[in-house]
């Protein structure tokens, strides 16, 4: 009697609703994990990423992967709870499934003391007559809810975006050293044959940067050497990868190139900056300092002696000292030659200079008369220091003028000098001389001078 | 013998076969026609002439075997023609004023062409078919149970009639279209109709038929709804006020075509009708069928088109019709 009861107990159509709902909970409870899980895999892949590359610490990976977790599983409770499927909804899917007209609902909604007993009896035994037709597991399958792909997709593709954006935004924001990309370019260029000495020398180059003790204007030099080589090799090679390579190294050397001069411009902005620097008493010093604003000019023309133009064809006009005596002794330049106006045919060369001079005393004063007066008094040998006496080199008694270049024209001017030097060097600094020579005397009453006329325009202007 | 769902379906059934026998088609009219008597409610006929309301009528009645009375409304007809008045009588030397009953007083009560008489006469039978009883000089007399008007009306005769007023139609339990038949249904009518051989109802209850339908219609009112088909009830017929509290749920051919919506009897009416349909059916439930069912009938009577719908020839099924298309079950 017992077995009977119970085996009527669980056919019966409630046990039949109640199981549907158990199992309709479950497939809930999937596809809200199943949603879920995607992104949390992914944030925690993302944590670890990070913690892996040490980005973040591990006290927050721990902390960021507690928080994900709680997160996620407050969003499944909160996502699961309305998806619970109410007695009544599986009584209509039992329903609709086995054709029975909406007696499993009545017999899972209908409160039993409300109804008449006979009518519900009857209403229970057509139900379970019709349980025959629904087999659970078979009707009810769990299938896996679209939207699960659609996290599935969204996670994987933020975590490879993740993985691909994050080191490329981490390399923007905090960009490698130069002699550290040096490094690795050169390693680059050593593994490819056409680059490999090339590769070498960049790899010596970015040890020595690397150096603490060595200073900044030695790097520069050494930086400006290499750009030079790769500039050079870069014309010659052909191979579009290799040039890729050189380019890079290149603007790698430029910058710390830049950086370098850069260092240095601060060295001298904390120095006081450009001007004349005079070892003459206080009233030379204040010429020198007259002669200031054209300091500017001599840059200029220092500049100027680099663009070989200038120094084939046109008067050179800061040319070394060297040179200003060679041209003082009376050795005729072609291209003073040229400059020679034919209609001045007796003109001296020394005269000309004399007279530009003095109609640009504005473009300075001392490096004009350096280059153009002969001193007067006691012959040349005794005018020099002997080996030994006093200086080592110099003249006797000269006063020299130092000019400070301003910062900013400061790399031109120095890259001005390394095509002056005939070994392809050039003394590390801002401070060129122009001058051994005394600076005239100040005169405050001295007549206005002219601004003289460039010598591009004076075959063309009269 | 208490009667039970076995018992109730093979009456309704017997009384459909015999009222099938003289009725050719129209097994929907018939059913609902049933239906409505069990429930204890009226039926108005639409349709028009010639289409055999006035026969279905006569034969339910026949077949039922209960009293059975036919009032032909015509404009000059007046109320104490229907429910009866008080007249001079000597009896024994003594005259006195006896009620003499009116033609309402009949279990089954055909009106016929009932728009045809004044509303005066038309409000005659208010009381009679909500309250079964009638009063006249003051007196109220009840009415015999069970009891049912069964009312026709032409749609197409707009001279001389007057629409009945929605108070009177709201009493009407359903309100069936007699629909003009099939080629098929036209020529069976023709030989039943044009033989030699006729075919006649018979009656299927018994003598006590009153205490029988009284005990169909006590078993129709416990057959079982679920809540969950309640609640579908009660916002089907929620959708159909074009009210302005109740616009949200309105749809829109409700907002834009009723004047009004139906009232709770309607929402009586569905839930009963669909009882009855349910246990004509031999089940003892309601499903969400059966009110899907008899909501046409139920309530077409009882939502009030505006002119608007009028004028775009929007009927009131239509509108039913979206209401359920709106309204989900669950």
């Amino acid at each position: 009697m017992e077995a009977v009861r119970n085996n009527s107990e669980r056919d019966s159509p409630e046990l039949l609703i109640r199981g549907l709902v158990r199992k309709l909970s479950h497939h809930a409870l999937w596809d809200v994990v199943l949603v879920f899980l995607p992104p949390l895999a992914a944030i925690f892949y993302c944590l670890s990423y990070l913690f892996l590359k040490a980005w973040i610490s591990p006290l927050v990976a721990l902390v960021a992967g507690i928080a994900a977790l709680v997160i996620g599983t407050l969003a499944i409770i909160i996502r699961y709870r309305p998806k619970i499927p109410s007695i009544r909804s599986a009584a209509s899917l039992i329903d609709d499934r086995a054709g029975a007209k909406d007696r499993f609902l009545t017999l899972a909604t209908l409160p039993s003391s409300k109804a008449n007993s006979s009518m519900f009896s009857r209403l229970r035994v057509e139900a379970a007559g019709l349980q025959s037709r629904i087999a659970i597991r078979r009707e009810f399958p769990y299938r896996i809810n679209r939207h699960m792909y659609v996290s599935l997709v969204v996670s994987v593709a933020v975590a490879l975006l993740f993985q691909i954006l994050l080191p490329l935004a981490h390399s923007k924001l905090r960009p490698q050293p130069a002699h550290v990309r040096l490094r690795e370019l050169a390693e680059q260029m050593a593994m490819r044959p056409r680059l490999h000495e090339t590769g070498l020398s960049l790899q010596a180059l970015a040890a020595k940067l690397e150096e603490p003790k060595l200073p900044r204007q030695e790097k520069q030099i050494l930086a400006q050497e290499e750009h030079k080589k790769i500039a050079a090799q870069m014309k010659k090679d052909t191979q579009k990868q290799d040039r890729e390579l050189l380019s890079q190294a290149a603007g790698t050397l430029q910058e710390l190139e830049q950086q370098s001069g850069d260092g240095e411009r601060k060295k001298d902005q904390d120095g006081g900056g450009g001007g004349i620097q005079s070892n003459l008493p206080q009233k030379g010093k204040q010429q020198g300092n007259e002669g200031g604003g054209g300091g500017g000019e001599s840059k200029g023309e220092l500049n100027a002696q680099l663009n070989d133009d200038m120094q084939q064809g046109k008067l050179a006009q800061g040319n070394t000292k060297e040179q200003d005596r060679e041209n003082n002794a009376g050795g005729k330049n072609s291209s003073q030659e040229n400059q020679r106006e034919p209609s001045k045919p007796g003109k001296d060369k020394n005269q000309e200079r004399t007279g530009r001079s003095e109609g640009g005393k504005d473009e300075g004063v001392g490096r004009s008369k350096a280059s153009d007066e002969i001193p007067e008094g006691s012959p040349p040998v005794e005018r020099f220091y002997k080996p030994g006496e006093g200086e080592s080199q110099g003249i006797k008694g000269a006063g020299y003028v130092t000019v400070q270049l301003p910062e900013e024209l400061a790399p031109e001017g120095k890259g001005g000098g390394n095509k002056r030097d005939s070994k392809g060097r050039k003394a590390p600094s801002s401070q060129v001389s122009v001058s051994n020579v005394p600076l005239p005397k100040h005169l405050p009453d001295a007549p206005s001078e002219k601004q003289q006329m460039p010598l591009e325009y004076r075959g063309i202007i009269r | 013998m208490a009667m039970d769902s076995e018992k109730f379906l093979e009456t309704f059934k017997r009384i459909e076969a015999q009222i099938s026998r003289v009725i050719v088609g129209h097994d929907d009219a018939i059913r609902k026609v049933l239906i409505a008597f069990f429930a204890g409610g009226h039926v108005l006929l639409e349709g028009v002439p010639g289409l055999g309301k006035t026969l279905l009528v006569k034969a339910f009645s026949t077949t039922i075997g209960m009293s059975f009375k036919r009032i032909q409304f015509t404009p000059d007809l007046m109320p104490s023609d229907i429910v009866g008045t008080e007249v001079l009588t000597e009896e024994s030397g003594q005259r006195e004023f006896r009620f003499k009953k009116g033609p309402i007083f009949a279990h089954v009560v055909l009106a016929d062409e009932i728009n045809r008489a004044t509303p005066k006469t038309q409000s005659a039978v208010l009381e009679a078919m909500e309250e079964k009883q009638v009063t006249v000089f003051g007196e109220s007399h009840s009415l015999e149970s069970p009891f049912m008007v069964m009312a026709t009306q032409n749609p197409i005769e707009l001279e001389g009639t007057y629409p009945l007023p929605e108070a009177q139609l709201d009493r009407f339990f359903f309100k069936l279209l007699i629909t003009p038949p099939t080629p098929v249904e036209l020529r069976e009518i023709l030989k039943r109709t044009t033989g030699a051989e006729s075919s006649e109802a018979t009656p299927v209850l018994r003598e006590n038929g009153a205490a029988e339908i009284n005990e169909m219609n006590t078993l129709l009112r416990q057959v079982l709804i679920a809540p969950p088909i309640e609640d579908y009830v009660v916002r089907l017929v929620y959708a159909t006020q074009p009210s302005a509290h109740n616009g949200a749920a309105a749809p829109a051919s409700v907002k834009n075509y009723l004047r009004f919506g139906s009232s709770p009897r309607g929402a009586q009416s569905v839930i009963l009708g669909a009882k009855g349909n349910a246990l004509a059916d031999g089940r003892v439930h309601v499903s969400y069928e059966d009110v899907e069912n008899v909501i046409y009938p139920s309530l077409r009577h009882r939502i009030i088109l505006n002119f608007q719908a009028e004028a775009e020839n929007v009927t009131a099924d239509q509108i039913i019709a979206e209401v359920i298309r709106q309204v989900p079950r669950s």
